[in-house]
């Protein structure tokens, strides 16, 4: 009995020790997610600044949204590949634009107003963490670039995102009503830039974060785009309407002063900035992030971490740079022969993470108009040779192969490093011969006497078989003599603004009316570009140096009256391929003029008989369609949702 | 005559009243308890009794019994005697002296009582003796079970190891076995002079008992919904853990596959699905303590039986996590006074392929290639190849299992230990889930009041290969060689635009050192208790249960340089991810339990519970590993990148949630007729914002058993008939930890090549109102059996309404923050079950055979969105639809030469595109008046009408055969090979496709577009609309032939021996997928999984390509001794 009673109090005080009550259990402390406070820190609002750089990636680099400046241009086209996003855009009856059919239209949309947000937060939270006022500038800058871009694509957009004009929204707004035009710019785009020019330093505060002449480009440039919308030479309507009247009071010739005066002080104050001596040293892989390159969406081959993107396998979306992809077509199909009698084909062009040849897509195409118009000079102007790859050389071994030559055209032998396939710069003298179908090189190529490539002419560009692009394609130095990582995405900055432009802009200014000062007319800011033009360090097509100055001959080519044709002329041949065509053309109103009609061949290999292709632009397609999932999201009725959708969409 | 097994645990023998009565013939009782008085001597007086009164006195005081027949039971002598210390065979001659009846009392103090011409005549056979010993089906002496000679009134009862002797049979002789809550047996002797026998359970409602959380309950006295299945009847179909052993087989217990891959598991679906956003996983319970880790980790072998709460007022108990249902595992533990038993139970299958992907060979291939004229041959790509790579590829799986284990128990305690070893290798080369388990479980009784306890089930698991996937496999080139003419393996196939690392069978595992991704897992879940009876208050007890779970995750993964890759010098790498989660539960639990006046049962029990569950991870990965020696153990060494997080494990870090609860639950029952069952339980979490964190969860349910109403005795057709009703609220913790804060969202980025940072921005809005779902539950239910047990049943009718939905609204980017949660939607569940057993041949000639069937139907739809909004297209969910709906075109066919209106409907289109279902206006001239758009989507709810399952077998002399299947009827499958998102149906040439039937000039009637045709991404426009089958399926799981040996050619008492043959999967009827694909049509990818690019909605589940299907050949043998 006494034991049992021992041993119950023992088992009791065992027992009762599990009574212990733990309050504390009910407290939260998270210890590996940042909540929204962080925000209110000074390295919360760091990060905030950065992310502001880091989403540039989301929109510059990727293809559809690169698609959506330049295919329906007068630059490029669809090519064979195509899916509805590239045809839609060729506005060339292959499908229309639509909220959902966007061809990448909706990728700005979908990335920019997070950033304005997050601006908007390190601009309300930025004093009370004391932040100096450039950093607030940097914001500034993002918040006002964002702005711009939208009122650019869409039309007016919301100023308020649910806490209040250009306020940081911390509520879940389900609602939205668009601001007009003239406010997006007076209100936010305007009053922004002119504090970040203030503010921000002359030297970036890290390599590629924005100046003084960064934020004067863009707010030179929206001075010009809004004294043009002020104007409306051609009655593009705007959404939601309003009239062209400035609420600041001033008149379209007001603004184009303003947009050439902010771009010649930028020209004459550059900082660090300035033209590169060639245009193949702008662009030449290794000489990223140059002093010409004012603003670009950064990439590393350093670091897949911080690249955002894999550095062996791009799928082609997120944080990729693949924008080059899309107008390089399958080189590697081109094929040579392993006998003289032309039997025995085998490989000889193979995929290479090189800037002539990258990963192809064959998304998009550039039209016969701009290779024989746009660059009509191709031995002076060294923009052609710097723009497009035209000779497709033998890399075989690279890829494991030591045959030691191949047989190309005419039953010639080819080495590695010669010509297999090449896009002749003029219509030859003698007629090429061009094979019934694929022919022997197995992608059209036709054949001229004596010449071991195979050739193709200007008339002879197709959906399937045409230049490539060069400017913007793969580079990497981890190639260890072979073919290296083609599929990766490509890990260079992707260029959003050079020092160049405020030369255009001045010029365009001036062509639009604004006061010039001395030796500043249109037309000596469209030679300082021609004259570097004419620059060459290396010829492409040769393989070979070729340091030689042609500029004399380009600005005497220059007409003594600069026009806004010119300029838009000029500007393709600067900025040929680099996905802001389409904004050139809206904002100059032309673009339904410039490129009403283009020539390609067909996407049948072997066809070069070029077709002459009527486009339909219409006005409505001066703004792009507001994106479906902004529709789906908002909780409005149907009439309020398709009152904020832009018409004809 | 009364024997108490006093064993707390055992479900199945604590309410059995040993008064047995057999048939006609005979009477026997016995007593376990040895009375006070001197063994052997009698001191008694009687006077004016019967004899059979005075042999119950002497059964009463004694541990003698008697056996005698009818005749002697109706002849009612009457004695008048005294006697005073005299042995039994004294007592028995002076009562038996004036009567026709003699005595005999065998060695286990049997006294057998007979006529005096009887007993002459078995002296006579007295050296015919047959012995034996009576044995549950788990090998566990049953004492106290009768064996009778039929048609003679010879007979005994086994002792307490459950062995007997019977004299005085032929070999002729047929024994009848037989025991309370067991069928009978019939055994012919033969020459045999050991005749053991297994006795096998008759489950019937008056003796189960059902878990039922926080306690047992009768299933007779049951008002909630309770769906159980036994730990042998899961057995029956092999597999690697109970999910799919359980697949189909009770009724609103929906168990879908998400992977063909080894060791995965199932969804578990209870009810239909009732939330938008948050888990609708049920709570899984093991042995009493939350369940924290994966259910793969749970050896079939150690379990003793499921029972799944349906209904909240079953599952209200468990209160903030009821919602979704409740699964209860109770695990095998010894018996009290059980002899040492050692059971053993291995199987080995041989998994071959249900059906090959359906890829278009080499012919077919260059065909479409043509008819879409976009491609020519790549260098390795000749028309005159033609090869198989799935060949090439897959190997036979196989699933090897052993277990072992020992049970046994003493006078005040048991014991339970196991060991299990489990290896399913499936059909990808080097994948591999291997498991090693071990358990044990103490019972031990201290005193009088105290009874402690241990229960602990550990286990290292490894999941290997799971980095190998199918789609370098399928979309290969079949009219590519994957050697070279000199016989050599080529490094990879270069097709038009892809050049794909070449995958066969010997490239994966000649790689098996330098491409691997293995997962090594280390778990043990433990719970101690510690229970006291309170001295001086019947029926009341305390009890303390402690649970500690700790789990421990590590995968390495190692791609050697160029590996997987079609180029050679693509850097290695390796990562290497650790988790580690701890979990502790504490209950305290009083019960009380009473019967009042022997009608009034209460059963009442309050709870205190608190618990915490922390999880912490880290990951570590790298590039440029200087040895492949290294693989991924030793990651600082790399000389390429190392970062602390990869994008596969990308929040890394660090959870923490706890929860407190008090519990509250009444039963009463009066009478056995009415039953009522009232519960309360309030949880506070520490999920949620303080000031919103406790929550009170009510239910009750009713029941009334009609059929013991006097009413109803006459009604001899119907052997039970009750009726139950239930109300209860319940919840789902819907909400994610430290999800009331907000959260950022970053982003890295380099300033240059050398200066990296992270930024953050907002993406999740804090809310700190939210607060949990909650579903009210309304159930009904009919049990009933008839024609004598024949047939027996349950009907269910439920309604669920799940409110204050969490839901992730995908906000409009003009927010600036994709998404925020709130507490807005309704969504409701309604359905109705039916569950059906028959017994069809009751041992007619030595044939049984019994079948059930399983039916149940669940209609789920949404019933509203945030503030009056019927429809969110963005998210898929529309007002009035399933909450699995998807939002898409409406495939009509294909446009053909004569159809008009191409031009406007599909500007850009093509006669043999698809053709979608336009709904826009139309002119007077009937011309539609705008371009197909978005606005022509429809909404298209994949839920089934029906499912079920059904299962049947047939048993004839130790042979049984049985076979087990399920259904769907309705609904949607999904299969993303046949759409956009697996980039096998591209229709273009390009690469690897699956076999379709498309439009050209010359087949006008195919199913498939024209592959020349428009395109959208890199297939054909509106392909997703091909994604959609008709989901109905009758899919037969399991046939098994089972052989219990004779147990005569194994001349060892005790030993049990079965030997079974099993197939899996053998076939597939009444599926539109099967027909066209001739694949399994069940699901097997999570909607976003196994696809190249997009896909749905994880929710949606589809078939992908993930490891094909396979059907399983296995044999297996059961042993206990």
């Amino acid at each position: 009995m006494k034991q049992v009673h021992i041993k119950t109090i023992i088992g009791t005080a065992l027992l009762a020790l599990f009574l212990v009550a733990c309050s504390d259990i009910l407290d939260e402390q998270p210890r590996s997610i940042l909540e929204p406070g962080f925000f209110k820190t000074e390295q919360g609002v760091n990060g905030g600044l950065t992310s502001l750089y880091a989403h540039l990636r989301y929109i510059y680099g990727n293809a559809y949204y690169y698609n959506s400046g330049v295919t329906g241009t007068d630059e490029a086209t669809y090519a064979q590949s195509a899916d509805a996003n590239f045809k839609v855009m060729d506005v060339s009856g292959q499908g229309n634009i639509t909220s959902s059919a966007t061809g990448g239209t909706n990728t700005l949309w979908d990335n920019a107003f997070p950033a304005i947000n997050t601006a908007s937060g390190i601009i309300e939270n930025a004093t009370e963490v004391g932040l100096t006022a450039s950093l607030i500038a940097e914001a500034r800058f993002f918040r006002a670039f964002e702005y711009f871009q939208l009122v650019q694509t869409y039309g007016g957009v919301p100023l308020d995102m649910g806490a209040g004009e250009l306020k940081f929204n911390t509520s879940p707004v389900r609602i939205s009503v668009r601001n007009t035009v003239p406010e997006v710019y007076t209100k936010a785009i305007f009053p922004d830039l002119l504090t970040a020019v203030n503010d921000l330093p002359d030297v970036g505060r890290l390599t590629g974060t924005v100046t003084k002449t960064v934020a004067r480009l863009f707010l030179s440039k929206a001075y010009l785009t809004y004294a043009w919308w002020l104007e409306n030479p051609n009655s593009i309507p705007t959404y939601p309407d309003c009239a062209r009247t400035d609420p600041d009071g001033h008149n379209a010739q007001w603004y184009f002063q303003q947009a050439y005066d902010v771009a010649t002080t930028a020209i004459d104050n550059p900082g660090t900035y300035g033209l590169m001596p060639t245009f193949y040293e702008l662009h030449v892989g290794g000489n990223e992030r140059n002093k010409e390159m004012l603003l670009y969406a950064d990439h590393t081959q350093t670091s897949e971490k911080y690249n955002g993107a894999s550095l062996t396998y791009g799928s082609g979306g997120g944080a990729d740079n693949f924008a080059a992809w899309m107008m390089t077509w399958n080189y590697t199909e081109i094929r040579s022969a392993k006998n003289a009698d032309g039997t025995g084909s085998s490989s000889s062009v193979l995929r290479e993470a090189c800037q002539d040849l990258g990963r192809p897509w064959t998304r998009m195409a550039p039209t016969i108009d701009a290779i024989v118009n746009t660059f009509a000079n191709k031995t002076d102007d060294s923009r052609y040779d710097g723009t497009f790859t035209v000779v497709y050389r033998g890399n075989w071994p690279k890829g494991g192969d030591q045959t030691a030559f191949y047989y190309g055209a005419n039953g010639l032998p080819v080495y590695p490093g010669d010509p297999i396939l090449t896009f002749l710069p003029d219509e030859p003298a003698t007629p090429i011969t061009y094979p019934a179908g694929a022919g022997p090189s197995n992608v059209g190529g036709g054949i001229l006497p004596g010449r071991a490539d195979y050739v193709i002419s200007p008339s002879g560009i197709s959906r399937v078989t045409y230049p490539g692009t060069w400017k913007m394609s793969t580079y990497r130095t981890d190639n260890a003599g072979g073919l290296g990582q083609p599929n990766a995405s490509i890990c260079r900055p992707f260029n959003i603004a050079k020092f160049s432009e405020f030369y255009f802009i001045a010029a365009e200014a001036a062509v639009k009316g604004a006061t010039t000062t001395a030796g500043k007319s249109a037309k000596d800011l469209i030679n300082i570009i021609r004259a570097r033009a004419g620059m060459w360090k290396f010829d492409r097509a040769q393989n070979a140096a070729k340091v030689e100055d042609h500029s004399t001959a380009l600005i005497a080519a220059t007409p003594a009256t600069i026009d806004i044709d010119y300029i838009l002329v000029e500007r393709s041949r600067e900025y040929y391929g680099e996905g802001f065509r389409w904004f050139d053309l809206v904002r100059t109103q032309k673009w339904d003029e410039v490129a009403a009609t283009y020539r390609i061949a067909s996407s049948v290999k072997g066809d070069h008989n070029a077709q002459t292709i009527t486009r339909t632009i219409q006005h409505y397609h001066y703004l792009r369609p507001i994106p479906q999932g902004q529709l789906d999201g908002m909780e409005m009725t149907a009439d309020e949702k398709a009152a904020f959708q832009n018409p004809g969409y | 005559m009364k024997i108490k097994l006093d064993s707390y645990f055992s479900r199945k023998k604590c309410k059995i009243l040993l008064i047995m009565k057999i048939s006609a013939i005979l009477m026997v009782t016995f007593t376990l308890n040895i009375s006070a008085i001197g063994f052997g001597q009698f001191s008694f007086k009687a006077e004016g009794k019967t004899i059979r009164d005075v042999f119950d006195i002497i059964e009463q005081e004694s541990n003698y019994r008697f056996f005698y027949n009818e005749q002697f039971e109706s002849d009612n002598n009457i004695v008048d005697l005294e006697m005073k210390n005299k042995d039994i065979n004294q007592v028995l001659d002076r009562i038996l002296a004036s009567t026709d009846y003699t005595y005999k009392v065998f060695e286990n103090n049997l006294i057998v009582i007979s006529l005096k011409d009887n007993i002459r005549e078995f002296s006579d056979l007295q050296q015919n003796i047959v012995r034996g010993t009576v044995t549950d089906e788990n090998g566990n002496p049953i004492p106290g079970a009768t064996i009778a000679v039929k048609g003679t009134t010879i007979g005994t009862t086994t002792d307490l190891n459950g062995n007997y002797v019977i004299e005085n049979v032929t070999p002729q002789s047929i024994l009848v076995v037989s025991f309370i809550g067991y069928k009978s047996q019939e055994i012919v002797v033969g020459d045999r002079a050991q005749v053991n026998v297994s006795l096998q359970e008759e489950i019937t409602a008056l003796d189960e008992v059902v878990v039922i959380g926080y306690g047992t309950q009768r299933r007779e006295a049951v008002t909630g919904s309770v769906a159980s299945i036994g730990g042998d009847a899961l057995r029956n179909i092999p597999s690697t853990n109970f999910t799919q052993s359980m697949q189909g087989r009770l009724p609103g217990v929906e168990l879908s596959q998400t992977s063909t891959r080894p060791g995965s598991t199932l969804q578990i679906r209870i009810r239909g699905t009732r939330s938008l956003t948050a888990s609708n996983d049920p709570l899984v319970v093991l042995d009493g303590i939350p369940f924290v880790g994966s259910i793969n980790e749970i050896n079939n072998n150690d379990i003793k039986s499921i029972d799944i709460l349906k209904d909240a007022s079953a599952t209200a108990i468990y209160g903030s996590r009821g919602a979704n249902g409740v699964v209860l595992i109770t695990t095998n533990r010894g018996q009290k006074g059980q002899k040492a038993r050692i059971t053993y139970n291995g199987r080995q299958s041989v998994n071959k392929i249900f059906a090959k992907y359906p890829m278009m060979d080499g012919p077919e291939f260059v065909a479409i290639r043509a008819a879409s004229g976009r491609y020519t041959n790549g260098p390795d790509e000749f028309d005159n190849v033609n090869t198989d790579w799935q060949d090439l590829f897959f190997r036979n799986g196989n699933e090897i299992s052993h277990d072992v284990g020992l049970s046994g128990g003493t006078t005040n305690g048991s014991y339970n230990f196991g060991i299990g070893y489990l290896q399913d290798q499936g059909v990808i080369p080097t994948n591999k889930f291997t498991r090693y388990s071990i358990r044990s479980a103490i019972d031990q009784e201290v005193g009088k009041y105290f009874l402690f306890g241990f229960n602990s089930n550990s286990n290292y698991n490894m999941n290997e290969g799971n980095q190998i996937g199918l789609y370098g496999v399928l979309s290969m080139s079949p009219i590519s060689d994957p050697y070279n003419a000199d016989g050599t393996l080529k490094r990879s196939i270069r097709m038009p635009l892809d050049d794909q690392f070449t995958f066969t069978r010997s490239v994966v595992e000649d790689l098996k050192d330098e491409w691997l991704s293995q997962t090594r897992g280390y778990s043990t879940y433990n719970s101690l208790y510690g229970e006291v009876k309170i001295p001086g208050i019947q029926g009341l007890k305390y009890r303390a249960t402690l649970g500690l779970d700790f789990m421990q995750e590590n995968n390495g993964s190692y791609t050697a340089e160029g590996v997987g890759s079609n180029n050679p010098t693509t850097i290695s790498t390796a990562s290497n991810n650790n988790s580690h989660s701890y979990h502790w539960n504490i209950q305290n639990l009083i019960n009380y339990d009473r019967v009042f006046a022997g009608k009034h049962r209460v059963n009442a029990v309050a709870l205190y519970e608190a618990e915490q569950y922390t999880y912490f991870s880290s990951g570590t990965s790298a590039k440029g590993i200087p040895s492949a020696a290294f693989q991924y153990y030793s990651l600082g060494q790399s000389v390429g990148e190392i970062t602390t997080s990869i994008p596969s494990f990308p929040s890394g870090g660090y959870t923490q949630s706890g929860l407190i609860s008090y519990m509250g639950r009444v039963m009463y029952e009066y009478s056995n007729r009415y039953m009522m069952t009232v519960t309360v339980r309030a949880d506070a979490s520490s999920r949620l914002a303080k000031g919103h964190q406790w929550h009170t969860y009510p239910a009750v349910s009713v029941g009334w058993n009609i059929k013991n109403e006097s009413f109803m005795q006459n009604i001899a057709v119907i052997d039970r008939l009750k009726i139950r009703a239930g109300y209860g609220q319940t919840s789902n913790q819907a909400v994610g930890t430290y999800s009331t804060l907000g959260r950022l969202s970053s982003r890295d980025y380099n300033f240059g090549n050398a200066t990296y940072a992270t930024g953050y921005y907002v993406t999740q809005l804090p809310n700190e109102s939210l607060g949990w779902e909650y579903s009210e539950t309304w159930n009904y239910g009919l049990d009933f059996a008839v024609l004598n047990n024949r047939l027996s049943g349950t009907i269910e009718y439920y309604v669920t309404n799940t409110k204050d939905i969490l839901l992730s609204f995908g906000l409009p980017r003009t927010s600036g923050v994709s998404s925020y949660t709130a507490n807005v939607g309704e969504t409701q569940n309604k359905g109705f079950e039916i569950l059906l057993n028959g017994t069809i041949l009751d041992n007619v000639n030595g044939w049984t055979w019994e079948a059930g069937i399983n039916l149940y139907m669940n209609k789920n739809k949404l019933v509203s969105l945030a503030s009056g909004q019927t429809r969110d297209e963005g998210n898929g969910w529309f007002v009035g639809h399933n909450i699995n709906a998807i939002y898409d075109y409406e495939q009509i066919g294909l446009w053909q030469e004569s159809d008009p209106y191409l031009s406007i409907l599909e500007p850009g289109g093509n006669v043999g595109m698809i053709k979608v279902k336009y709904t826009g206006d139309f002119d007077a001239d009937g011309t539609p008046t705008r371009q197909i758009g978005p606005d022509d989507r429809q909404i298209i709810d994949v839920d089934p009408d029906f499912q079920g399952g059904f299962n049947t077998r047939v048993s004839y002399k130790g042979f049984d055969l049985s076979l087990i299947g399920s259904f769907q009827i309705g609904g949607v499958l999904v299969s993303t090979l046949n759409g956009p998102s697996s980039y096998l149906n591209l229709m273009t040439g390009r690469r690897g496709q699956i076999k379709v039937d498309y439009w050209t000039p010359e087949n006008t009637g195919a199913k498939y577009p024209a592959p020349s045709g428009v395109l959208s991404a890199d297939n054909p426009k509106y392909l997703s609309t091909m994604a959609y089958f008709d989901g109905s399926y009758l899919k037969m799981r399991n046939i098994s032939l089972g052989y219990n040996l004779n147990q005569s050619l194994i001349k060892i008492p005790d030993v049990r021996l079965r030997v079974f043959f099993i197939v899996q999967n053998p076939f597939v009827m009444f599926s539109e997928f099967n027909k066209e694909m001739k694949m399994d049509p069940e699901t097997n990818s999570y909607g976003n999984q196994n696809v190249a690019t997009g896909g749905y909605n994880s929710r949606i589940l589809t078939v992908g390509f993930n490891s094909p299907s396979t059907r399983n050949y296995v044999i297996g043998v059961n042993l206990s001794f």
